[in-house]
């Protein structure tokens, strides 16, 4: 809201400049900018609670007087002299009480409405108002004077009197700015016999509305509770300076101060005659008294504070304190308990003049979420491994929705906002993967190659059944790679042609990454089987899953069906950290030497080095302490086979083997290999 | 005889000094000390001499003999250092170690993470990115159908009767109660997780928690749909402003590792009481007034506050006995105070030659 500068100074007069208030009600009361010349403004979000009391150039002047410790000048206290004993013609009934705490009306007469005197145009323009003529620029003034929006109307115009209540379903009214609306019975009206004058709280009727040759008016000032106001106001979608206020929760108590007001108003700037106000308020907002708990108010702040010195601040603020009971103003409806009054207390002294202590801490509970200890680790050793850390958008479109295996994560269906910023915005992402291979692509205009992860989360549906549903989001970690050439891995791929050595160099980087990352983060038993499960993103047969000895899925590594290069992987953080059971334990280094056998072997294109190694396994040689694949091979002049060269350690932990015994081993296993997958050595 | 000794040391001496390489200089070591060379020639001919002229010449060859091995040795390693010298030129640029970068998002949360945890805060994993109407606003005080709700602009899910498995696995029968067919949404900040916390924790504790958020705007330089920020709370018997003073100030010098000066302004938020908003001095023109400060040489930095006691209840404490303090910090922001980064986009902008600087 804007204010007068000028006007404000008029009700606390003092030696104060306008930079002075701006920085002193930042200081001590709420945000505060000055806007140049005679305006300055308060953010509504600032003064969102106290709106009552705040968003009027009275509320900002009462918080001046208390800054500068000047006079306060009320013009509320001056009472309008009337001109008849009784009412006039006029009666109010209020069918919705609850929408419509208190509702006042006076009948006005002999009104000359013309132009408004040049400081009534002058507040009204810097508050960023339109000067209409001087009856309704008397309603806006009080309305940023005061802070209670009020309405007149033509009194010609209203037969019989006011009732307040709901509209009728399809009723419809044409407001003074000349729209048509259609109401339902959520919305409260203003209506005579006839027909709806006003939308209540939030804008007046054209018909009734106050013209040159209106003469006799009938005023209103009334209170409006603020959901129902609000609720309208975003409904109809109309909001105006007076749903703004309502929708704050103005108190029923600015009603009076308001009517009295205007009335005084219209008499100096109007010549007008005024009737005794009919004033309907059943059930009197109750006064509240909050006990002056000292010891409360100094446990909040932190320091000793003198009960005088209590008094004195809030005296300021025209809070009343009798013995040991604090009442603050009718219109502070925002004072509810002790800490209400301990932040008054203490934005008087000044929060920059607290004393900083160091707090007593409580050891004891001082722990660290597993999950935040492991994410780290993860970190670390990406980096070290050479992989840049991405931050994606947690929206994505509907189209990419449809390229994971998000079923790896227990995802049917992926989500979609009720809201969406934009197409592209409007689902919750249900995989890392689809943005990885954007930034893939993205960074490949200037890099050779590109290695890179997320850990974020991941949201979807996890419910079997269609129509119930689960939403689930789960924290992912997600890698994605794309290599040109072979990493450096020895001879494992040397010889082989081009576009299938960088698929296969992505591809087993991120199960090479895999492997280190798991035994660095100490978790053991895992294999990767073949994925098996339908998506866009991957290529067929050139995915696996990574699945834990108890079957349970983490993730899938996988070449990008997109780029030949490419490949991805991603991982369930939730279930990997579940998993991480076991500490590492030291092993006792054997004091005896191993031995190395190499076994080069021919076998058909279609076996795979996983299934050789699963029969060595199998064999359950004694000794056999690690098996290496050295060096693989495909070449035409084999005949659709392929050369494979596996190293074989044997070890024993409690003697040097001989050779005799090492070759005794490796015969059983060649044995099982020619049988079995029909290998020829070499 | 003697004089041709005399001959020989001159002019081995000489060739040796005057050698150029290695190669020749072995053609010396051959020429005078090799079996057929001129000094072997000398003592295989001491047979012809005299006893006397045996006794001087004997060991005057033996001797120069011993001296042009020394020589030549000596030559040797001088040639032989000054070929690994030639070899290494150290002025060449180091190899390049491929190693990957953190975001800078995850460097700031981790820079303060670590202040608050070396001030024995717990660090706790950030809670649910889709929340409910209760967690994200009724819990923290901020009312249905007010305009304190306009302050956070908020993504909401397409089907509200969807039930939201973290709740079902992490609250009671009674808490769930409390969300039960209520509205999901994405949250607004990360002070839902004040009340998660409490309801399932005993005071005093203090905790920190990193976490992302949502907000429905259109983006710009400054504004972002979604973005990271860190939750403080704690609570305790007599948790009270001054150590809230302490806290922030003792976090932030060092965070921009210098003394800074942090303002407190009173403001309005909901969750808090009394409420505050805290500038810190200008971290660029050290509060003359830039354009970074807009000319007024404070940043704001925060939300802050005193916690309400309606979200004490929330929490099942009696805010009677406790009390406590809360903010909510904006990882962005302080990344781009600190790193001079001019647009809140390129944090998600996936973009290496952003990341690969920090």
């Amino acid at each position: 809201m804007k204010f007068s500068f000028s006007l404000i100074k008029k009700f606390a007069p003092g030696k104060y400049s306008k930079a002075d208030l701006v920085e002193g009600l930042n200081t001590y009361s709420f945000e505060a900018v000055d806007l140049g010349g005679d305006i300055l403004e308060v953010p509504n979000t600032s003064i969102a609670r106290r709106f009552s009391s705040a968003a009027s150039h009275l509320g900002i002047a009462r918080e001046a007087s208390a800054i500068f410790d000047t006079e306060f000048i009320d013009p509320t206290l001056k009472n309008p002299k009337f001109d008849f004993k009784d009412k006039g013609i006029f009666k109010v009934n209020i069918k919705e009480k609850v929408l419509c705490p208190r509702y006042s009306a006076t009948y006005v007469t002999d009104v000359k409405v013309g132009p408004s005197p040049e400081w009534l145009k002058d507040v009204l323009e810097t508050s960023g108002l339109r000067s209409i003529n001087n009856v309704v620029d008397i309603m806006n003034y009080v309305m940023l004077e005061i802070g209670q929006p009020l309405h007149a109307f033509d009194a010609d115009k209203v037969k019989g009197g006011i009732i307040v209540r709901r509209a009728k379903n399809g009723e419809e009214i044409e407001t003074i700015d000349n729209n048509k609306f259609k109401l339902s019975e959520d919305t409260l009206v203003i209506a005579d016999e006839d027909r709806p004058l006003a939308i209540a709280g939030i804008k007046g009727g054209k018909y009734s509305e106050v013209s040159l040759k209106t003469n006799r008016l009938l005023v209103e000032s009334a209170n409006f509770e603020g959901v129902g106001i609000y609720k309208n106001s975003k409904k109809l979608n109309l909001r105006t300076d007076a749903s703004i206020a309502f929708s704050h929760n103005l108190s029923p108590e600015l009603v009076g101060l308001g009517m009295n007001r205007a009335l005084v108003l219209l008499k100096e700037i109007c010549g007008a005659k005024i009737y005794k106000t009919e004033d309907v308020y059943p059930k009197k907002q109750p006064k509240r008294a909050i006990k002056l708990d000292l010891p409360k108010i100094e446990r909040i702040i932190g320091i000793k504070i003198k009960r005088s010195e209590v008094v004195s601040i809030l005296s300021k603020l025209d809070f009343k304190v009798s013995k040991n009971l604090i009442t603050a103003p009718a219109i502070r409806n925002d004072i509810e308990i002790i800490e209400d009054v301990a932040e008054e207390i203490v934005r008087f002294k000044n929060f920059n003049k607290l004393p900083a202590v160091s707090p007593k801490i409580s050891l004891g509970i001082g722990a660290e979420d597993d999950s935040v200890i492991i994410r780290d680790k993860i970190r670390k050793y990406l980096c070290a491994a050479g992989y840049s850390e991405v931050y994606n958008y947690s929206f994505i479109s509907k189209e990419k929705t449809d390229l994971a295996p998000a079923e790896v994560f227990g995802i049917k269906r992926p989500i979609s906002l009720a809201n969406p910023l934009s197409v592209d915005f409007a689902y919750l992402r249900n995989s890392l993967a689809p943005y990885l291979e954007k930034n893939l692509n993205d960074n490949l205009r200037f890099y050779e190659e590109v290695r890179i992860f997320e850990i974020g989360r991941v949201f979807g549906d996890t419910s079997e059944q269609k129509g119930v549903s689960k939403i689930s989001e789960k924290p992912v970690l997600g890698i994605a790679i794309y290599a040109k050439d072979p990493p450096s891995q020895g001879s494992l791929l040397r010889k082989a042609s081009d576009g299938q050595v960088g698929r296969a160099g992505g591809f087993l980087e991120l199960k090479g990454i895999v492997d280190g990352l798991f035994s660095n983060l100490g978790l053991v038993d895992w294999f990767m089987p073949d994925l098996n499960l339908k998506n866009n993103l991957l290529e067929d047969n050139g995915a696996v899953r990574i699945e834990m000895g108890d079957h349970s899925v983490l993730g899938y590594i996988g070449v990008l069906k997109s780029s030949k290069n490419g490949a991805v992987l991603e991982l369930d953080m939730e279930r990997l950290v579940k998993a991480i059971v076991e500490e590492k334990e030291y092993e006792p280094i054997s004091k005896f030497p191993s031995i190395d056998r190499d076994i080069s072997m021919l076998v058909a294109s279609d076996i795979r080095v996983g299934d050789i190694l699963d029969i060595i396994q199998s064999v359950e040689p004694e000794h056999v302490d690690d098996v290496d694949l050295m060096d693989f091979y495909e070449d035409e002049k084999f005949g659709g086979k392929k050369s494979l060269t596996f190293r074989i350690v044997f070890q024993a932990k409690d003697k040097t083997l001989t050779d005799v015994e090492v070759d005794k081993e490796l015969q059983k296993i060649i044995k099982v290999l020619i049988e079995k997958v029909g290998a020829e050595l070499r | 005889m003697n004089k041709k000794i005399d001959e020989i040391k001159n002019r081995a001496e000489g060739e040796i000094k005057n050698c150029a390489d290695l190669k020749s200089l072995e053609d010396i070591k051959i020429k005078y000390l090799g079996r057929k060379g001129e000094l072997n020639q000398i003592l295989r001919s001491l047979g012809d001499l005299s006893l006397e002229e045996k006794k001087v010449i004997g060991p005057k060859a033996q001797s120069l003999r011993n001296e042009l091995d020394v020589l030549i040795e000596n030559k040797k390693n001088e040639f032989l250092s000054k070929k690994s010298r030639n070899s290494l030129d150290v002025t060449r640029p180091g190899k390049k170690i491929k190693i990957g970068h953190l975001h800078p998002l995850t460097i700031i949360e981790n820079e303060i993470i670590d202040i608050f945890r070396s001030m024995s805060f717990s660090i706790i994993d950030g809670g649910p990115e889709v929340e409910t109407e209760y967690y994200n606003f009724d819990a923290l005080n901020i009312p249905k159908n007010h305009p304190a709700r306009e302050m956070h602009d908020t993504f909401w899910l397409q089907d509200n009767q969807k039930q939201l498995t973290h709740d079902t696995k992490q609250l009671t029968e009674s808490q769930r109660s409390k969300v039960k067919g209520q509205k999901l949404l994405l949250r607004t900040h990360t002070s839902p997780m004040q009340i998660r916390y409490m309801e399932t924790h005993k005071p005093p504790f203090q905790i920190v928690v990193p976490g992302r958020v949502f907000r429905y705007e259109a983006t710009d330089a400054s504004h972002e749909i979604n973005f990271n920020q860190i939750e403080c709370l704690m609570v305790g018997k007599d948790v009270n402003l001054t150590n809230f003073k302490y806290i922030i100030q003792e976090f932030f010098t060092r965070l921009f590792k210098k003394k800074l000066e942090v303002r407190l302004r009173p403001s309005y938020f909901p969750f808090v009481e009394p409420g505050l908003e805290i500038d810190i001095q200008c971290v660029k023109c050290g509060g003359k007034g830039c354009n970074i400060c807009k000319e007024s040489g404070w940043l704001e930095i925060m939300g802050a506050g005193m916690v309400h006691p309606n979200v004490l209840k929330a929490g099942g404490y009696d805010p009677r006995e406790y009390q406590g303090f809360a903010f909510g910090l904006g990882c962005e922001r302080v990344a781009m105070l600190k790193y001079n980064i001019p647009d809140i986009r390129m944090f998600y902008s996936g973009d290496l030659k952003f990341i690969n600087q920090f």
